[in-house]
């Protein structure tokens, strides 16, 4: 799934308007916006270069995230693969999203912020192929860092999203309805009644609805504490609310726009919570000889 | 705004490789007796060619009507073997991955789905004097079943990832072990042998005990292809 994911995205980087200087010169050096100097400057710098190589850049940006996704796949080399997600994720996440908005107090979860690309980046390590020697996980995200990493992990992303649903401009009575408003432009019709009919129904309750969700999304943050069955459930609230935001504020990525750099954070919260489900872990078969794949005889 | 041309190039040089390929691959699995999926290798003839005059319309070499019927009489191939194997699961008895089995003919009924839906949804204006047709933005009401080409998409890179999670296992070496005598066509006519047809068996265990053709390179070829209809789809988005 996060390879399927990393491909998409290299495809997507081959939209036309990637291979213009509007998309370094406009879109990367828009995200410096309200962030410190110490940030911004190099956002800046490297949109500029961006938007003067607009063709190379491009190419090579879309060659990176496929290269990503067939690393990711190919079992060979799926740790190097997930290595270099890592580190381009982060990347991605300071010049591309401008830290998500954290540090200029726009990030709002419903959008998308903190930023998608950090959920790759988290997805990457959870995912990591290696069992930790003598613990047995109770669920797949533990695989590699250990349950109280894994919850630690998801409390403090979870934890985050709780915290910027209630952030300044984002508990104002209209906060919620601009946003979701602004983000129906340029969607195909139908998308844009959906954000119209959820904008009016937020219409003036901003500070009550956000407060709801605060309180839904620190729920989802502590529900990887709970026993066993109340953690699914909470795991299932998870993946509800990466749905909804995939859906209402997130415009399904922006994928109808030709301006979508990735699928945003909604399939990848999904994501996410399937790794935290109690009982995702199978036990391991008895090693039997590989079929002759390639007998197929359709 | 339309995407650089050497690109469309690029991806219409690669589809027409892989055409010829897959019509090479016909050729030499009946002249070598050797095993291959020849409704996959014929698909592939077929998307690959179109592709290509889709990417660059000097390459199309029949109407675009002609597509829309070929691809729809693809579909209905992929579902009558897809409805094969759901009506009659033992289909290919000794092999015990039937949902591998269904999976690659579903997944061949979506690419034909796929390259239907783009006929049908390219815009006019972008059709060329000469009937064929260059890639952009799906216009006019397609513009509102946008979830349909995302759905493909999301089918498409799934398949390539998958087919390429099992590309290290497969090699025509092992793919004549532990298949003592896998009871059916290996030809890709899909019709399962007839046990107590003893001919037919023979004949059917002297190919299967033939290497396949070259099945990493047919796994390849799949993956190609998925990536550049998936590509194609995303300009249409």
């Amino acid at each position: 799934m996060l390879a399927t994911i990393w491909l998409i995205d290299g495809i997507l980087q081959l939209q036309a308007f990637f291979f213009t200087k509007s998309f370094g010169l406009q879109m990367i050096s828009g995200m410096s916006s309200g962030n410190p100097s110490v940030i911004a400057r190099p956002i800046i710098w490297s949109g500029a270069a961006i938007g003067h190589h607009a063709v190379l850049a491009d190419a090579v940006f879309a060659v990176v995230q496929t290269a990503i996704a067939v690393a990711i796949a190919w079992r060979p080399t799926v740790k190097i693969g997930l290595g270099v997600s890592i580190a381009w994720a982060v990347g991605v996440w300071w010049v591309g999203e401008g830290l998500g908005g954290v540090l200029n107090g726009t990030a709002n979860p419903v959008n998308g912020a903190p930023g998608a690309v950090m959920i790759y980046a988290l997805l990457a390590v959870l995912l990591w192929p290696t069992d930790r020697a003598g613990q047995k996980a109770s669920f797949l995200a533990a695989r590699a860092v250990g349950a109280p990493m894994a919850k630690g992990l998801w409390l403090v992303l979870w934890g985050s999203f709780s915290y910027f649903a209630v952030l300044g401009i984002n508990r104002s009575s209209q906060g919620l309805h601009d946003l979701i408003t602004t983000e129906a432009q340029g969607e195909p019709g139908w998308v844009a009644w959906i954000d119209h009919q959820a904008a009016s129904m937020v219409d003036h309750k901003g500070l009550a609805v956000m407060v709801v969700l605060g309180v839904l999304l620190l729920v989802v943050a502590i529900g990887t504490y709970l026993p066993g069955s109340f953690a699914n459930a909470t795991v299932v609230l998870a993946a509800v609310i990466g749905a909804v935001f995939w859906v209402v504020g997130e415009n399904f990525g922006a994928l109808f726009t030709n301006g979508a750099t990735d699928v945003n954070s909604g399939p990848l919260l999904i994501l996410l919570a399937a790794a935290y489900w109690r009982g995702s872990l199978r036990p391991d078969p008895e090693p039997v000889p590989e079929p002759a794949l390639s007998f197929e005889g359709a | 705004m339309t995407n650089p041309g050497w690109l469309n190039d690029i991806f219409a040089a690669v589809m027409l490789v892989v055409a010829i390929y897959s019509a090479g691959r016909l050729v030499a699995g009946r002249a070598w007796s050797r095993p291959t999926h020849r409704d996959v290798d014929v698909a592939h003839v077929l998307m690959g060619t179109a592709m290509s005059g889709m990417l660059v319309s000097d390459l199309n070499p029949v109407p675009n009507g002609a597509w829309e019927v070929v691809f729809s009489l693809l579909a209905v191939w992929f579902v009558w073997r897809c409805y094969q194997f759901v009506a009659d699961p033992s289909t290919g008895i000794g092999y015990d991955q039937h949902v591998h089995r269904l999976s690659r003919r579903l997944i061949h009924l979506v690419m034909s789905l796929a390259m239907l839906y783009m006929f049908l949804a390219a815009s006019p204006s972008a059709v060329g004097s000469g009937g064929s047709m260059a890639m952009g933005a799906a216009t006019g009401p397609a513009t509102n079943f946008v979830l349909i080409p995302l759905a493909f998409i999301v089918a498409l890179f799934a398949s390539a990832i998958w087919e390429l999670d099992r590309i290290g296992r497969l090699s025509p070496s092992r793919a004549t072990q532990g298949q003592a005598t896998p009871a059916f066509s290996s030809f890709g006519r899909g019709s399962p042998v007839v046990s107590d047809n003893s001919n037919v068996a023979d004949q059917a265990m002297d190919t299967a005990r033939a290497p396949w053709l070259a099945p990493r390179f047919e796994a390849s070829s799949h993956i190609i292809m998925c990536v550049t209809m998936g590509y194609m789809l995303v300009l249409m988005l």
